[in-house]
């Protein structure tokens, strides 16, 4: 059975990978800060916070003891902090870095020290169309995620030798408490830029997701794909 | 607690088995002397990579520890802890928890 790693599944976009993946007949393995939400024979959750280095290091080496490899990661843990750059104290850029940045980048070194031997393996990384649209209002937000892409092409050619590939998908707004906050004027402003101007779904997600998972997807790596149209 | 022994032979374990992988004849009779990183050395960055996760992966099936060998430290010293097979000795033992 091939093991899938999904970050920040206790809810939102991360709760419903991880079900879906679950439904294809993979062992999949979750964090979050959080209890649970998952109930399933194939599914184990891990309680902890992405960028607590002995944390994540503690759930690879438990994986490698169980389970050996790792096939593919999700690093869809993050969070976001809407608020102008003015009124944006240091300890909330602080928490947006190490949730968004570190995180994913603990993940990707760790898992891919379980997928070295695999000759397959897939990581696909998350960040927003909030960063080629420059937003107000989401300057920290943005930031980490740009560099979330960085990472992502840089480790695409670190890691092609282990013919890890390492991609990242951007979604446009999907209905989840990360977005909760933002006033309705907004948001229909951020869809109006979009060359399709709907709400994004989580199976627009799951998608790109297979998309990048696929044995066929082997010479694609380094890319960022985003949703709705945004470029 | 393994002694320095053990730990040698799990080291030139695993450069034996990485030099097979990657085709490496310097380090296919590895020694204690060996150089492995940098100076003289037969293995590249990738290769690298490998052996100190290989290294830490036997570590903690072999004898139970969880060691990380690419710290600061590792990173910042004036002798490389890679440069060889008894520095990467030095450097396990150095970080195996009391
Ligand atoms: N929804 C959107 O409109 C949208 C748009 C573009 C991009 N995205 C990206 O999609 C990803 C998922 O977003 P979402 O909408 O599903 O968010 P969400 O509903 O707020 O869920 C976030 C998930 O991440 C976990 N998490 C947060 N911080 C964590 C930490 N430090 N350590 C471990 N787990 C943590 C949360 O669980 P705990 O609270 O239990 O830790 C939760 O399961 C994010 O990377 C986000 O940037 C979302």
């Amino acid at each position: 059975m091939k093991t899938i790693v999904i970050t920040g599944t206790r809810k939102g976009i991360g709760q419903a990978l991880a079900q879906h993946y679950l439904g294809e007949g993979w062992r999949v393995a979750g964090c979050s800060r959080g209890e649970a939400s998952i109930k399933h024979v194939n599914y184990r959750h891990f309680e902890l916070d992405v960028s607590d280095e002995n944390a994540v290091v503690a759930m690879a080496r438990t994986l490698h003891s169980d389970y050996g490899q790792v096939e593919a990661l999700l690093n869809n843990a993050g969070i976001a902090s809407m608020n102008h750059a003015l009124l944006t104290p240091a300890s909330t850029v602080n928490r947006i870095l190490q949730t968004n940045v570190l995180g994913t980048f603990l993940f990707c070194r760790e898992m891919a020290k379980l997928m070295r031997r695999t000759k397959t393996g897939r990581i696909v990384n998350f960040t927003t169309v909030a960063h080629p649209l420059n937003l107000e209002g989401e300057a920290i937000y943005a930031a980490s995620k740009a560099a979330v892409e960085s990472l992502t092409r840089i480790l695409a050619r670190e890691l092609a030798e282990l013919r890890i590939t390492v991609n990242a998908i951007g979604p446009t707004p999907i209905e989840t408490d990360l977005i909760r906050g933002v006033p309705q004027a907004k948001m229909d402003a951020l869809i109006a830029r979009q060359a399709i101007q709907r709400l994004g779904e989580v199976r627009d997600v799951i998608n790109a997701v297979d998309f990048y998972l696929r044995e066929e997807s082997n010479f694609i790596t380094g890319q960022v794909l985003y949703l709705g149209g945004v470029c | 607690m393994p002694d320095r022994h053990a730990i040698e032979a799990l080291i030139l374990d695993a450069v034996r088995l990485l030099a097979e992988d990657f085709e490496l004849n310097a380090l296919k009779s590895p020694t204690t002397h060996s150089p492995l990183y940098g100076e003289g050395g037969a293995l590249d960055s990738m290769a690298l990579v490998n052996l100190i996760a290989d290294v830490e992966d036997a570590l903690t099936e072999k004898f139970g520890v969880s060691v990380t060998l690419a710290d600061e430290k590792a990173m910042s010293a004036r002798h490389s802890p890679y440069r060889s097979v008894a520095a990467l000795v030095d450097a396990v033992i150095e970080r195996m928890p009391s």
